[in-house]
């Protein structure tokens, strides 16, 4: 740098002197800015820069002899830590001897700042007595925050020591508590003011959380946690990865000086022409001879770094409490009382490993086991990871890499994971410290991975979390006011998709197709949608999902856009419909595409969703689920034509094709669409067991009445059984009646026949005196009593009457009125009967009566729970025609009274 | 200079949009809207419950255009809009007194 004396007036020459060196800062910067540290190195030399304005000035100023002792120049903030970005304020302090008053060197003070100003610098003075500077200011602990960063620069060094050795020390000693508190209130207002995350389109690089201020607040929280330590007398450890954080914090620095210079003033927001030029200069990556890079690529890079900072900052907000031990930081956190696990415990909501029961004993850390189950306790409750546990988890992943067991026991553990509530929280745990893409590398590719077009406002890692956030959200009841004291304008659609959630008898495959909808989008491909789904069965195969899982994960993940696309056509027009209901093959796969959809365009941005889509995506949803339930009469399975439903069941046993085209034909295409060719197969194998079993007898009613076979699945929460029969009168009442015999409670039902008379019934139901869970020896004998139920062994009667019901029922905690309504359009050949009624045991029972009193064959059964509600669908036939309105009206009168009788 | 407003069916937002590209229109405001004209709306059973969809979603789409532009303008978003139902929608057109762009504080016909 250039020292350009002469002619000139002083301040003019210190001017000159000071924009030259500017400039070539400035120069130096723009040749390097390609490499990370460029920025580093320019904040660092500019406030050597204004060092050197201070000391002349003083040279020439401080002979004033009001400042000759009892006076000393200290740069505090961000000029005293050496990082004084192109257009950042120069923080100054005239630190005064307790003797001496502000007044007195008023004065000579305000020629100095005028002559700082006169060189371009602007300035933010501040005169204290030291006697100012040992309490904390009520209201402005900035000072004291920017105070910890002091740096003497001249006039009284004695006076300075007695800050820096003394005053201060001492200061911190004593409020370093209440410093915490009010460093974290002031870091969470401003992380509220950013919406509590890093992900924006045009971020505050130096505000947003994940900016450079987090970076300040991680250094004056570290010194005083570590002051806090003292006084306790213990030794604070060392957290986190510093290289990490020391790359993380030097790339933003750079981004910092590159808006300094390009905006022209100290305006620190990475706006989209920024992020352009960011990119085309290949800022702060590292790469020699500046080579170009696509802007997302770049803003990648940025958010892995400002990730990191962020991570860091969270981290240390965590640790506030065990500090501070008040109350107050209840915000942070939930608290729980020390909960124990095998390996780990959870102390004040922070996770915290066991240590090895001995020095030869296994670290915990290293146990995959363990570890699942520690993320399992995040998911479910909420704690968080204490930065020892992070910090023993890192250098364990060789070890869990290699231990860890693939099968149905890792499905188990994930499943917990995606299940619990706080998953969103596990997952994004998981996903820091690379343990996610163990169980999942398929992942990887999505890491940070930015969408740039103006519209993702996240990068598809954590667009996934927040989809899964969502989701979980519709669990819980809807806030009516919103935390910026608006109205909940969402809370309606929150509760009615968050109702379709309830019903789900497997959300976890819905947690695990929103995982990895947009795994695909890491490989460059033209159908993100197929190569996620593709990508997931490698999952599939690991975990070993049975085939029925992974068949509606996969299909989930393939079709996540058809309901978005199917919303911009005419959702009221049929044919629409008809074409999106091709898509989806079930209604349990119809509500977990509206809950996927709706999460899904609600994490693009918190604005995504509008009310009016929302709207739309409930409208399409019903239309679609009335269509489906509409036309399963007369959508039924022709064998001779080609389908490839048909072929994936004939797959299974090509020899067997033509005997399994005669079992399929005539069944609703929905009984296809909703069983695994696997299933479909076992029930044509039982069928033809049957029917060779009883071809003598076929004709008598003993035939019929002997062949029916069953099937048990029985599981938690919801067991199903299916049976396979020939067709009889009243074999669903039979069956609905013996499951409420044995006080089984039917939560979901189908029943279909083909055209040789072969029926297959399926119920799920919920076990409610876990009769089938706690006596697995009850299951033989619990499959026999239906059996003989069915045949005719026991009449149905007995078995009912042997299990009457024991005490009074539970009030519901929601009326039911009781709705039948008739449509005899739905169906070319069948009426369709809806009944919507109060849900109690034995209801399908009585429905089922009474509609066989009646002579009406049931061809189809749809029977469905919502909550306290029972929906039941039926299309009845009766002598093979549709009801007549008076044996309709009839049977409606019958049916009201039939309900009401049960519900007594 | 006029202002176009036109209420279209959400289905025919794309085939509009790329309409009014080729005939060189480039400002669009879109907004979601709710409402009906001739064609009421209807009621949804699902689940024993009944919902109402009385008001149809439409978009409504927003453009200034230079007077020499507006029959044009109106004919583009009448065909791409039209499938002959009713709910097609509406086109209304006012005039405008003047348009400033705010960065540069262009006024008139230059600040469309």
């Amino acid at each position: 740098m250039n020292d350009q004396t002469g002619p000139t007036p002083p301040s003019n020459a210190l001017r000159d002197f000071y924009q030259q060196g500017l400039a070539e800062i400035r120069a130096q910067f723009e040749q390097h800015d390609s490499l990370r540290t460029a920025g580093h190195i320019a904040i660092e030399q500019r406030a050597k820069l204004a060092d050197e304005v201070m000391l002349r000035l003083w040279d020439r100023l401080g002979e004033h002899p009001r400042l000759k002792s009892g006076v000393a120049v200290v740069a505090i903030g961000g000029y005293g830590r050496r990082q004084l970005f192109p257009h950042s304020d120069l923080d100054v302090l005239f630190l005064l001897d307790n003797s001496i008053k502000d007044l007195d060197l008023k004065d000579p003070i305000r020629r100095i700042n005028q002559e700082i100003w006169d060189c371009g610098i602007r300035a933010s003075p501040q005169t204290r007595q030291l006697s100012e500077c040992d309490s904390l200011i009520a209201g402005n602990p900035e000072f004291t925050l920017s105070l910890m960063d002091h740096r003497f620069l001249c006039g009284d060094r004695k006076l300075y020591d007695k800050l820096a050795k003394d005053a201060l020390p001492k200061l911190l000693q004593r409020e370093h508590r209440t410093l915490i508190a009010r460093l974290v209130e002031i870091t969470l207002d401003r992380h509220g003011k950013y919406a509590n995350t890093l992900f924006h389109l045009e971020p505050n690089i130096k505000d947003c959380p994940g900016g450079l201020r987090d970076m300040n607040v991680c250094g004056w929280l570290t010194t005083l946690y570590t002051i806090a330590a003292q006084a306790q007398k213990q030794a604070r450890p060392e957290h986190g990865n510093p290289s990490e954080f020391k790359h993380a914090t030097d790339f933003l620095a750079t981004v910092r000086c590159f808006l300094h210079y390009t905006h022209d003033r100290d305006d620190n927001v990475l706006y989209w022409q920024s992020q352009d030029a960011a990119a085309k200069d290949a800022l702060a990556l590292g790469n020699i001879g500046r080579r170009t890079v696509d802007a997302s690529i770049w803003m990648r890079s940025f958010f892995r770094n400002a990730r990191t900072i962020h991570r860091r900052t969270m981290q240390l907000l965590e640790e506030a409490p065990r500090v501070r031990g008040s109350s107050f930081y209840d915000q942070l956190r939930r608290r729980h009382k020390r909960s124990q696990f095998d390996g780990f415990h959870i102390q004040h909501g922070r996770i915290v490993f066991d240590p090895p029961a001995s020095s030869k004993a296994p670290d915990p850390a290293n146990d995959p086991d363990t570890v699942l189950n520690l993320f399992g306790a995040i998911a479910t409750h909420g704690c968080k990871l204490s930065s020892e546990a992070e910090d023993r988890l890192e250098p364990a992943l060789p070890v869990l890499a290699a231990n860890l067991e693939e099968g149905p026991a890792l499905w188990s553990h994930f499943r917990t994971i995606l299940n619990g509530p706080f998953a969103g929280e596990a997952l994004r745990a998981m996903h820091a410290l690379g343990i996610l893409e163990l169980i999942v590398p398929e992942f990887l590719g999505i890491d940070a991975l930015v969408i740039r077009d103006a519209y993702h406002r996240y990068t598809v890692d954590e667009h996934t979390f927040v989809l899964v956030d969502v989701l979980h959200s519709l669990q819980r009841p809807p806030e009516p006011m919103l935390a910026n004291n608006r109205p909940n304008t969402f809370a309606e659609w929150q509760r009615r998709f968050g109702g379709l959630l309830a019903d789900l008898p497997h959300p976890e495959l819905l947690y695990l197709a929103a995982l990895m909808h947009d795994t695909g989008k890491g490989r460059e491909t033209p159908d993100h949608a197929k190569e996620s789904a593709r990508m997931a069965k490698n999952l599939f195969a690991r975990m070993e999902l049975d085939p029925y899982e992974a068949g509606i994960v996969r299909h989930l993940i393939v079709n996540h856009l058809a309901m978005s696309a199917t919303l911009r056509r005419d959702i009221f027009d049929l044919e629409t419909l008809r074409a999106f209901v091709e898509q989806v093959e079930s209604p349990e796969q119809l509500r977990m595409l509206a809950l996927l959809t709706y999460a899904d365009i609600s994490a693009v941005h918190p604005d995504a969703l509008t009310p009016w889509k929302a709207e739309n995506l409930w409208n399409l949803y019903i239309g679609a689920s009335n269509y489906l339930d509409r036309t399963v009469d007369d959508d039924r399975v022709r064998s001779r034509a080609g389908s490839e439903l048909i072929q994936r069941v004939t797959t299974l046993a090509p020899a067997r094709s033509k005997e399994i085209r005669a079992y399929l034909q005539g069944f609703p295409q929905r009984y296809l669409r909703t069983r695994t060719p696997e299933q479909v197969f076992s029930h044509f194998e039982i069928a033809s067991n049957l029917v060779s079993a009883n071809t003598a007898t076929r004709d008598t009613e003993a035939g019929i009445a002997a062949a029916v076979d069953l099937i048990l699945n029985q599981a938690l929460p919801v067991s199903e059984i299916t049976l396979v029969a020939l067709d009889r009168p009243r074999l669903f009442a039979t069956i609905a009646g013996a499951l409420s015999a044995w006080g089984m409670d039917i939560v979901n039902a189908d029943a279909f026949a083909n055209s040789s008379g072969i029926v297959v019934d399926s119920f799920s139901f919920i076990d409610r005196f876990r009769t089938l869970e706690l006596n697995p020896s009850e299951h033989k004998r619990f499959v026999k009593s239906l059996k003989d139920a069915l045949t005719g062994a026991t009449p149905i009667e007995k078995l009912l009457a042997s299990r009457s019901r024991g005490g009074k029922r539970k009030p519901p905690k929601v009326n039911v009125e009781t709705q039948i309504n008739f449509d005899h359009e739905a169906s070319t050949h069948s009426t369709l009967l809806q009944v919507v009624a109060q849900d109690v045991p034995g209801l399908l029972r009585a429905i089922s009566i009474t509609v066989a009193d009646h002579d009406c064959n049931i061809e189809v059964a749809l029977i469905d729970t919502e909550g306290e509600m029972a929906i039941d669908v039926f299309y009845l036939t009766r002598f093979g025609q549709k009801l007549d309105s008076a044996r309709a009206g009839l049977l409606r009168d019958d049916l009201i009274v039939a309900i009401a009788r049960n519900t007594l | 200079m006029q202002k176009i407003e036109a209420i279209i069916q959400p289905s025919k937002l794309d085939a509009v949009k790329e309409a009014l590209i080729e005939v060189g229109i480039q400002g669009i405001t879109i907004l979601e809207a709710r409402g009906h004209g001739r064609q009421k709306g209807h009621t949804e059973t699902y689940r024993g419950r009944e919902y109402s969809v009385d008001l149809l979603p439409k978009l409504k789409l927003e453009m200034i255009v230079t007077d020499d532009m507006v029959d044009e303008v109106i004919n583009t978003i009448a065909n791409a809009a039209r499938s002959g139902k009713i709910g097609d929608g509406k086109i209304f057109v006012s005039r405008i007194d003047n348009a400033i762009r705010i960065r540069n504080d262009e006024r008139g016909d230059n600040a469309i």
